[in-house]
C-alpha cells in the first residue's frame, strides 16, 4: 500500500524522476526522498539484524530509520529532510 | 572544515520560540543567524510545505492563526540568517558547530539559545519496526509540509489528545482513519480538565479545536474509542492491523501518540544542568526567570525547558530574547522588566494549560507492554529481554548502553532513553540520569569536518 | 567487620581480572567499585590489542625507546593471554588477532620502523617492515601514501564493552564479591591490615590492591602514599557501521592514529589526541566532570585517519567520547607491590587494556607467594624515592 498524495488544493512543483535503488521513481519538484519514496509504494528503507524491513519512523530526523546513501557523493543522509532533485540517485539499505 | 562565521546572537530552531526571541532581539541591529533542520522557518507545529508548492487553505484552524501572524512577522525580519537544512552537531559556550549542504559551518556567537523543540516520545510495542508504524507527529508533518497522507486506513493510538487532531487533519484531507483509541479511560482525561477549569477556560481556542475535531470525526464515523490498548502491531512486510484489548483492527498505517519529550542532545552536550520533562520522560533545560540555562552565553526557550506546546514556546522565546537585549546592554533592566510583564504572564498561564494536558495525556499507567523480543533500540536491535536482563542486575543507562549498545545507533539515543529510563526507575530510585551526551549531535560526514584534500 | 584476603579497588579490567585469578587461586576477594564495572578507561578505550612498541615511547629519544622496548617482553606474553582467554572465560569477547600495521609516511618515519622492529627482534617480538606495495597487497585499504609499515601477525583488538564485565562474572563465580556504586572514605593499617571503609563499607584485609585506573593516585593518598600518575583525556570517535573493510588494527609510526572495525562494523579511530580535563574551582584536575572535546583533536585525528584510511571519509561519523586514564611521570605503568607499605599493590598508569590481563595475572601469582620478576621494570619501587617521607 502507499502513501497517497493530497492532490485538492496543492499544486507542486514540476514532475522529476529519482532514482532509488536502481529503479527510476516519478515525484515533484519540492517533495523530500522520503516522500517520494512512500508515495510510490516504496516504505523499506533499511532491513534490520533479523533481516527485517524497517520503515521511516518519524519524519524529523531524529530516528535516522530513513537514512539513505546519496550515489553521487557517497553521503549517507536522511531521506527525510532531503530535497529531491531530478535524475538524484539514491540507494536504501534494504 | 569549512568556514568560521560570526554572530551576535545564534537561535537554534526557527519554531515559534526561535521566531520570537528574534522579533523581541530585532530593531538592535544584531546579526542573528537561526539554524534549522527544515528548509523553511516554522517548527514542527508550522512544517511549512515546500517552497516549489502552493497550497490552499494550509493549517487554517483559529489556534494556527497566532502562530502563522507570528511566523509572518518573523519571516520579514531584516538582519537574520536564516540557515535553514542546518543540523546541530555540536555546541560550546560561544560556538555553534553546524552541518548543512555546504558542509559543516563553525558559528561564534556571544549568546546562543537553544530552541530545538521536541520529538514524539518513542514507545516500544511489538510489531512497531513495521514499516507504516509511524511516530503520530511524523504522520501529521506529512500532511503540513509535504502534503501527503502515510496510508489509506490510518490508527492512531496513544494517550495524547494531539491524536484527535491528527485525525481530523487526515479526515479533512480526504483520508480514512481506522480508530482513534486512547489507552487511558476517559474518565482519566475527563478528571484532569474538571480539576483545572480556570486553566482550561483560557485556552478555549484550543479546547474548542479539540471539540471540533471530534465532530469531524463523529460525522466521518471514526471510532473514538477509551480504555482501548494497542497489545502489537502485526503485518509481514509492513503494517496490517493491530491487536488490541478491544479486538482487531485492520489499517496500514499506524501512530502512536504518547506524548512528547524535548530535544535535549544540544543543551546536554553543552553541559547544561537538566531535569526531568515530565510524565512523557525526557530532559528540559533548567533555567532562570530570564531563560538562562547552567551554561554562560546560552539561554532555552521553547520545548526545550518541557514540552508546553507553541504559545508557550512563542512566550519564552520572547522573554529569552528580552534578556539576550538585556545581557548585551541594549536595554535596561527597568525596560526588560517591562516588555518582559506580557511573555511572563502568558507562559504561566499556558504552562498551566500544559500541566493538565500532561495530567490529562499521562501516560505512565498505559503504555504498552512489550513482549521479550520486541525491539526498545531501534538502531541496534536490542531487545527488551536483553535489557531486562540488565536492569534486574542493577545497571546505570550508561552501563546499560556499554554492555548492549542500546543508545549507541545511529539516533544516538533519542528513541530508546525513555524506554530504558523507564525500565531503570521500575526496579529503582529512579534517579538515573542517562546516557552521556557524546558529540556529535547528528552524525556528520567525516569529510565534511575536514579540510578539502 | 568483614575480612578478607584481598581488597582490590577499582572495577576496571586489572581489577576484574585480578579478582578472579586471585579467587581462582583461593584467596577470598572483596573487589570495590565507586561506580559500575568498566565504566573507567577499560570501558571507554578504543580496544587495541597492540604489540608493537608505542609510538610515545619513539618520539622522546632513545633512552625511552630503550625502556619502551623492554615492555615487548610482557607484550609476548600478552599475546598468549589474549590468544587463551575466551576459552578460559567462555566468554564471546571479540577477540581478534588478525595482525597489525604500524605505517610511516616520510622517510623519516620508515627509518624510525626499521630501528623499532630491530629493538622488537632484539626482544623476541615477530614483526616483519614491507613496504608500501607490500602493504596494501595484504592491507588494499591503505592510502598509497603509505611508504611502509611494521606488520605484527597477533596485534589486533578486542571489545571493551565485553572484556572486563566477562572477567568480573567469572570473578563471581569464582567466589569474588563484586561491590559496586560504593567509594571507598578511609583505609586505616592496622595491625599489618588494611581496614578499608565506605557507605556500607567496612572491610579487613591482608593485602590491597589498587587498580583504580586516574583514580589510584587519590586511593594511594588515604593510605598516605604518593603514586605518581597524572591524568589524561584522550579522543576517541567512532563511524558508523559499514561493511568489513580493516581487519587489522592500524597505528602510525609517526602521528597519532589507532584505527580498527569492530566486531559490529563501526571504525574506532583514537590514537592519543588530547581532550580537556574539566578543572575543579580550586585549581586541579576534576575527573568526576566531563572532559571537553577540543576540535583541533578531532581534526587532528580524523585528518590522520584520512590520510592512512581515505575510504573513512565516505563514512559519518557517529560518537566522539573521551576516556580518562592516567600516565606515569615516565610513561611505563606502575604495578607491584610498594616498598614502604607492605601488603600494598599497586596497577595503574595505562597500557592496561593489551597488558591488563598480563598484569592481573603476575600481581596474583606474586601475591599469593610467587614471584614478580617479570613485573620487575614497572615496579613501584622506581619512585620509593618520593615515599621517603610518607607511609
Amino acid at each position: 500500500m502507499s502513501a497517497d498524495r493530497i492532490i485538492h488544493g496543492v499544486v507542486r512543483g514540476e514532475p522529476i524522476t529519482i532514482i532509488v535503488d536502481g529503479e527510476p521513481l516519478a515525484c515533484f519538484a519540492g517533495e523530500t526522498v522520503a516522500a517520494a519514496m512512500l508515495a510510490a509504494g516504496v516504505d523499506a528503507f533499511r532491513s534490520d539484524r533479523r533481516g527485517k524491513p524497517r520503515g521511516l519512523f518519524c519524519n524529523m530526523g531524529s530516528c535516522y530509520e530513513c537514512q539513505v546513501t546519496l550515489v553521487a557523493s557517497g553521503r549517507r543522509v536522511r531521506a527525510c529532510l532531503t530535497q529531491a532533485v531530478d535524475a538524484m540517485e539514491v540507494v536504501t539499505r534494504g | 572544515m569549512a568556514d568560521l562565521q560570526h554572530f551576535d546572537v545564534a537561535i537554534i530552531g526557527g519554531g515559534p520560540a526561535g521566531q520570537a526571541a528574534a522579533v523581541a532581539l530585532s530593531g538592535h541591529g544584531l546579526s542573528i543567524a537561526v539554524i534549522d533542520e527544515q528548509p523553511r522557518p516554522g517548527g514542527q507545529i508550522l512544517r511549512q510545505p515546500p517552497a516549489r508548492f502552493a497550497v490552499q487553505a494550509w493549517l487554517e484552524g483559529r489556534s494556527y492563526a497566532p502562530l502563522k501572524q507570528l511566523l509572518a512577522r518573523f519571516q520579514a525580519l531584516s538582519g537574520i540568517t536564516w540557515l535553514g537544512e542546518h543540523s546541530v552537531i555540536g555546541v560550546q559556550q560561544g560556538s555553534v558547530m553546524a552541518m548543512g549542504p555546504e558542509g559543516v559551518t563553525t558559528i561564534s556567537a556571544r549568546h546562543i539559545l537553544i530552541a530545538a523543540g521536541c520529538q514524539d516520545l518513542a514507545v516500544p510495542v511489538s510489531g512497531w519496526t513495521l514499516p507504516g508504524v509511524y511516530a503520530a507527529g511524523g504522520i501529521q508533518a506529512f500532511l503540513k509540509g509535504q502534503q501527503l497522507l502515510v496510508g489509506s486506513r490510518v490508527l492512531l493510538a496513544g494517550t495524547h489528545p494531539l491524536q484527535l487532531l491528527i485525525a481530523a487533519q487526515i479526515v479533512a484531507a480526504g483520508g480514512t482513519v481506522a480508530a482513534v483509541m486512547f489507552a487511558q479511560p476517559r474518565s482519566a482525561m475527563i478528571g484532569a480538565l474538571t480539576k483545572h477549569p480556570l486553566a482550561a477556560l483560557r485556552r478555549a481556542p484550543d479546547l474548542l479545536a479539540t471539540a471540533g475535531a471530534l465532530r469531524t470525526l463523529a460525522r466521518a464515523g471514526t471510532p473514538v474509542l477509551f480504555g482501548a490498548k494497542i497489545e502489537a502491531l502485526t503485518g509481514n512486510d509492513r503494517v496490517s492491523g493491530a491487536i488490541t484489548n478491544q479486538g482487531q483492527v485492520a489499517c496500514d498505517a499506524v501512530g502512536l501518540c504518547y506524548g512528547f519529550v524535548p530535544q535535549s542532545a544540544v543543551p546536554r552536550m553543552a553541559g547544561a544542568q537538566m531535569k526531568p520533562a515530565g510524565p512523557a520522560g525526557g530532559w528540559a533545560c533548567v533555567h532562570d526567570e530570564w531563560m538562562r540555562t547552567s551554561v554562560p552565553g546560552i539561554a532555552a526557550a521553547g520545548e526545550a525547558v518541557g514540552v508546553a506546546g507553541a504559545a508557550a514556546a512563542a512566550a519564552g522565546g520572547s522573554l529569552a530574547g528580552i534578556a539576550i537585549a538585556l545581557d548585551l546592554g541594549l536595554i535596561d533592566a527597568d525596560a526588560a522588566d517591562r516588555a518582559a510583564r506580557q511573555p511572563r504572564r502568558a507562559l504561566l498561564q499556558h504552562r498551566a494549560f500544559a500541566a493538565l494536558l500532561d495530567a490529562a495525556a499521562d501516560p505512565t499507567d498505559h503504555f504498552p507492554k512489550p513482549a521479550g523480543d520486541t525491539i526498545i533500540c531501534r538502531c541496534e536491535d536490542v531487545d527488551h529481554a536483553t535489557l531486562t536482563g540488565q536492569v534486574s542486575a542493577g545497571g546505570s543507562a550508561n552501563a546499560i548502553k556499554l554492555a548492549t549498545r542500546c543508545g549507541m545507533g545511529a539516533c544516538q539515543g533519542r528513541n530508546c532513553e525513555p524506554s530504558l529510563l523507564r525500565m531503570i526507575a521500575e526496579t529503582g530510585p529512579g534517579s538515573d540520569p542517562g546516557f552521556t551526551a557524546r558529540f556529535p549531535a547528528r552524525q556528520v560526514s567525516i569529510a565534511d569536518l575536514l579540510p578539502p584534500e | 567487620m568483614e575480612r578478607a584476603d584481598v581488597a582490590i579497588i577499582g572495577g576496571g579490567l586489572v581489577g576484574c581480572a585480578a579478582a578472579w585469578q586471585l579467587a581462582r587461586k583461593g584467596a577470598s576477594v572483596v573487589l570495590i567499585e565507586a561506580g559500575d564495572i568498566n565504566a573507567g578507561a577499560s570501558g571507554q578505550n578504543a580496544g587495541s590489542l597492540h604489540f608493537q612498541i608505542e609510538r610515545r615511547f619513539l618520539e622522546n629519544g632513545d633512552d625511552l625507546a630503550e625502556q619502551g622496548a623492554q615492555i615487548v617482553a610482557l607484550s609476548r606474553h600478552a599475546v598468549t593471554d589474549w590468544a587463551t582467554i575466551e576459552g578460559d572465560l567462555a566468554a564471546d569477547l571479540h577477540v581478534a588477532m588478525d595482525g597489525g600495521l604500524m605505517v610511516a609516511e616520510t622517510a623519516e618515519q620508515v627509518a624510525l620502523l626499521e630501528r623499532k622492529a630491530a629493538r622488537e627482534s632484539h626482544e623476541g617480538l615477530a614483526v616483519r617492515t614491507l613496504d608500501g606495495e607490500q602493504a596494501r597487497t595484504i592491507a588494499p585499504y591503505l592510502s598509497p601514501g603509505i611508504l611502509a609499515a611494521n606488520f605484527s601477525a597477533d596485534e589486533g583488538h578486542a571489545d571493551p564493552r565485553a572484556v572486563t564485565p566477562a572477567l568480573a562474572d567469572a570473578a563471581r563465580r569464582e567466589g569474588a564479591s563484586v561491590r559496586t556504586a560504593t567509594r571507598v572514605r578511609t583505609i586505616e593499617r592496622d595491625a599489618g591490615r588494611f581496614r578499608v571503609e565506605g557507605e556500607g563499607l567496612a572491610l579487613s584485609a591482608d593485602q590491597l590492591l589498587v587498580a583504580a585506573g586516574a583514580w589510584s593516585t587519590e586511593i594511594c593518598a588515604l593510605v598516605n602514599i604518593h603514586m605518581p600518575l597524572y591524568p589524561v583525556a584522550l579522543l576517541m570517535n567512532a563511524t558508523e557501521r559499514t561493511a568489513p573493510m580493516v581487519p587489522h588494527l592500524v597505528q602510525h609510526v609517526g602521528r597519532r592514529l589507532s584505527l580498527k572495525q569492530t566486531h559490529a562494523g563501526n571504525l574506532l579511530i583514537g590514537g592519543g589526541w588530547p581532550s580537556r580535563l574539566a578543572q575543579t574551582p580550586n585549581g586541579g584536575f576534576d575527573l568526576s566532570a566531563r572532559a571537553q572535546m577540543i576540535p583541533e583533536s578531532l581534526t587532528g585525528n580524523l585528518l590522520a585517519a584520512r590520510d592512512v584510511v581515505p575510504g573513512v571519509t565516505q563514512l559519518n561519523l557517529i560518537r566522539s567520547w573521551t576516556g580518562v586514564t592516567a600516565i606515569s611521570s615516565d610513561q611505563l605503568p606502575i604495578v607491584g607491590p610498594v616498598p614502604r607499605v607492605p601488603g600494598l599493590w599497586v596497577a595503574a598508569g595505562g597500557s592496561a587494556f593489551t597488558l591488563g590481563l598480563t598484569f592481573a595475572r603476575m600481581l596474583a601469582d606474586a601475591m599469593t607467594g610467587g614471584d614478580a620478576d617479570e613485573l620487575a621494570l614497572l615496579s613501584p619501587a622506581r619512585f620509593e624515592h618520593l615515599n621517603g617521607f610518607m607511609g
